[in-house]
């Protein structure tokens, strides 16, 4: 039988390293995921569909590198990917969708 | 009833096909006919003022501050700069058919020596650098006020956009296309999206205009501006409102869509410079 203290205690654990994770955020991750940011939001800009949420994204997170802040430089790097990779699935979805949008 | 439901298929796809690949008469037919049978009270004509064509009580605001429009001093300013010579002793005149004027309803066409569209705007900055002169910003400043002045001499001659019966020219005009119908940005909007499936109705505190007659009356003075703009600095704008990045002024995509709108208008009387809110 699961004991509720069982369950609480590994939840306790699981948090505890996800964050031992987070807080070990190196400035080579930072820089990691910072390009590869980079290059997703540079594949946006070429399909044509680039969003303007992305740019303030990939500098905040240079500026959060910048002040040592790896942890945050990934979250917002990120997030910037994340976005990124969103307007490339909306490309790709328009590229025979537009047809959808005429005047009926 | 395999094979009906198969055929239905091959039928619908053909008919999609179809609307994507029409002639552009045909799309420019469907596209006037979508608001003329919409607003069969508003004349053609009345389609170049915008959201003043739908919404009564804002026109009236609009047409007492035309009694002294905003941008008179600015437009007169754009006379001025056009009739400058440059430092070569030619002047913009000499680079335009007809002196320059009277031929904004010719803009933006398509060249087919070197297989690109032509706004009016890069012809101004074209003209300055195949005089020696250095470029002027796009969208707003001192070649939009030149574009307004230029705007002024055609008022009332109906806008006629050609595109030749070549390949090269019915892929930029299709590219146009494309853009205009592709949904963009964060919030996932087309151009068409707010000017075509919902004109009339109110994206936060604006009535959302026909985009026929949409190109009839640039550059526009924006009271949000305080000058100025062109055709592309609205592009930016609407492309902001839907958190999507704004392009290079004379981009490749912004030139191919300005081309593709401003055919969809073919026939309307240029009505410009005008001013908005
Ligand atoms: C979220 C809705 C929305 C989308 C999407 C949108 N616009 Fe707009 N647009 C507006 C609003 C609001 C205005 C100002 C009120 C008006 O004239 O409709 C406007 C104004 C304009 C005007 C100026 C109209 C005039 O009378 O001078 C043009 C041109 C225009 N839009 C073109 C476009 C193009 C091209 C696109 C696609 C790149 C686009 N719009 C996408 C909302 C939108």
């Amino acid at each position: 039988m699961i004991n509720i203290k069982h369950v609480v205690l590994i939840f306790c654990l699981l948090t505890l390293t996800a964050s031992v994770f987070a807080a070990k955020a190196t400035k080579s991750d930072a820089e990691e995921s910072i390009q590869s940011a980079q290059q997703l939001w540079d594949k946006s800009i070429a399909v044509g569909h680039e969003w303007n949420t992305v740019k303030p994204l990939v500098a905040q997170a240079k500026q959060a590198m910048e002040t040592n802040d790896f942890a945050a430089a990934v979250a917002l790097a990120n997030r910037a990917a994340e976005q990124a990779e969103l307007s490339l699935v909306q490309a790709e979805h328009e590229k025979t969708n537009w047809v959808n949008n005429l005047p009926k | 009833m395999k094979s009906l439901l198969n055929t239905l298929t091959v039928v619908v796809m053909l008919a999609v096909v179809s609307i994507a690949n029409a002639t552009p008469e045909q799309d420019k037919e469907s596209f006037q006919r979508f608001y003329t049978e919409r607003f069969p009270d508003i004349t053609m004509e009345d389609f170049g003022n915008g959201v003043y064509a739908l919404d009564q009580d804002a026109r009236n605001q609009w047409e007492a501050m035309n009694d002294f429009p905003p941008y008179e001093d600015d437009l007169e300013k754009g006379g001025e700069l056009f009739n400058t010579a440059f430092a070569n002793g030619k002047n913009y005149a000499s680079c335009f058919e007809n002196g320059g004027g009277n031929i904004r309803q010719n803009y933006p066409m398509f060249d087919t020596k070197r297989n690109t569209v032509i706004t009016l705007e890069l012809a101004i900055n074209e003209c300055r650098v195949a005089n020696g002169e250095k470029l002027l910003p796009y969208k707003k400043g001192e070649l939009a006020k030149i574009a307004a002045y230029m705007t002024s001499t055609s008022e009332g001659s109906p806008i006629n956009i050609v595109i030749p019966n070549n390949g090269k020219a019915l892929a930029a005009y299709q590219a146009g296309k494309q853009y205009y119908y592709s949904k963009r940005g964060q919030l996932n909007f087309s151009c068409s999206n707010c000017h075509i499936q919902n004109v009339g109705r109110k994206a936060r505190s604006e009535t959302l205009s026909p985009a026929l007659g949409h190109t009839s009356h640039f550059p526009v003075y924006r009271m949000k501006w305080e000058s100025f703009g062109t055709l592309q600095r609205r592009f930016d704008s609407c492309n902001k409102q839907v958190r999507a990045e704004p392009l290079e002024g004379q981009s490749e995509d912004y030139r191919n869509l300005e081309y593709f709108l401003t055919y969809m208008s073919n026939g309307l009387p240029v009505n410009g410079p005008a001013s908005r809110k």
